[in-house]
């Protein structure tokens, strides 16, 4: 007996657009989780992640809801609005924990746990190392690790949803890398402290 | 190839490369990196791991279903078909009758009263309306039961039914008084069996 093989996100949402209702809970199980979590990952707030899972589903419910099949996936375009929804949350709550605005002090204090953190990595301090180091990326490098090494998007889905060309997302995914080994090596050259005494200058 | 050019390749991003590089075996600094690289995917993967059971929570789901529904003009119904609860309310109504009936035939706890001749009931609705059905003075006659003829004696006996007993003969209820009870006079024939029933207080249906 040959298998059944499960629907596709487009014929889901065909029959969605026909008023079916099962097909559009079949579509909300399929994709809420990893949208949830990248929503959750960007801002670091639960209740907002979970506002924008339902509104990404509620854009599929409006007419004309933008979704064009010859430019990508279906789920490419969930991360690009779920992406969309993050920033304008984001702006207006001022919420944003990007690099920028946070102290380098403090995420070098949270990563120092061993020598070598890198070997910890897949062990659960380690992973919690990480976790934090992604969430202290800027922004548009977190976005991308997150979906293409945490959510496992692949890169044609990540520029839909970044609306950026593939070679973009490999350089920031590259980039972002390289800012994440140096965060999780900076424990082996940690700054100094410098106690700033006043002195005179007397030259 | 020097490290420059190695590194522009970006090969950290291309999982399926296996092998190992020839630069990497000529230079032990970019093969020391490269090693870096592979455990920061390994630990990349260990948080993807890790979160992997994370979702929205049930409340998500339920508020898109009623969105959806919402949207498709749906009306919410606890049931699942439409004549379901005609179905369930006609056999609690067919079930308290019995009880009734039972309860009359082996002595009432409510005391019944006075047989009242048939002809005193009809004289009471007869001169409203010639309607035949209405000849019992606002009892309904219960579907399926045995007409009475003019010779027969009847007996009544007042009950208390849930107001959803009235759904089974087609009167209408409002759904937050389901529950409510209401008091009822059941017509039984010289047998025994309920013919016909009056609720006595069908305001606020």
């Amino acid at each position: 007996m040959k298998p059944v093989s499960p629907e596709t996100d487009d014929e889901l949402l065909i029959r969605i657009q026909g008023g079916d209702e099962q097909a559009f809970m079949s579509l909300y199980q399929r994709r809420q989780a990893p949208l949830y979590r990248f929503a959750l990952h960007m801002c670091g707030s639960v209740s907002v992640a979970e506002d924008v899972t339902q509104e990404v589903f509620l854009v599929l419910l409006r007419e004309g809801c933008g979704y064009d099949p010859g430019r990508g996936t279906l789920s490419g375009y969930l991360f690009g609005v779920a992406r969309k929804l993050v920033l304008r949350q984001v702006e207006r709550t001022r919420g944003d924990i990007a690099l920028e605005s946070e102290s380098d002090e403090n995420t070098v204090a949270q990563l120092a746990v061993t020598d070598d953190p890198l070997i910890d990595l897949t062990r659960r301090e380690g992973i919690e190392n990480l976790r934090r180091a992604v969430q202290a990326l800027p922004r548009r490098y977190r976005e991308v690790v997150v979906l293409c090494d945490l959510e496992e998007v692949d890169y044609a889905d990540a520029a839909v949803a970044l609306g950026c060309p593939i070679g973009t997302v490999r350089s920031r995914l590259h980039r972002a890398r390289a800012l994440l080994l140096e965060k999780l090596s900076s424990e082996r050259s940690p700054r100094r402290t410098i106690a700033w005494n006043p002195v005179r200058c007397l030259s | 190839m020097n490290c420059q050019e190695y590194w522009d390749t970006m090969p950290e991003l291309d999982a399926l490369s296996s092998g190992v590089h020839p630069h990497l075996n000529e230079c032990a600094a970019c093969a020391a990196r490269m090693n870096r690289q592979r455990q920061l995917s390994a630990g990349l993967r260990a948080v993807s791991a890790s979160d992997r059971r994370v979702g929205a929570p049930s409340r998500v789901e339920a508020r898109l279903r009623a969105a959806f529904r919402a949207s498709a003009g749906i009306t919410p119904s606890p049931w699942r078909t439409p004549w379901a609860p005609g179905i369930v309310w006609a056999a609690a109504f067919v079930v308290l009758l019995a009880l009734a009936v039972v309860v009359m035939r082996n002595g009432s706890p409510v005391a019944p009263r006075p047989a009242p001749s048939r002809g005193a009931e009809l004289a009471l609705a007869t001169h409203s309306s010639d309607d035949s059905d209405s000849e019992y003075e606002g009892f309904i006659p219960l579907p399926n039961a045995a007409r009475l003829s003019d010779t027969e004696d009847v007996n009544v006996v007042r009950v208390e039914v849930p107001r959803s007993a009235m759904l089974a003969l087609g009167l209408e209820v409002s759904p937050e008084r389901a529950s409510e009870l209401v008091a009822a006079d059941v017509m039984l024939g010289p047998d025994g069996l309920a013919r016909a029933v009056r609720f006595l207080d069908a305001e606020g249906l």
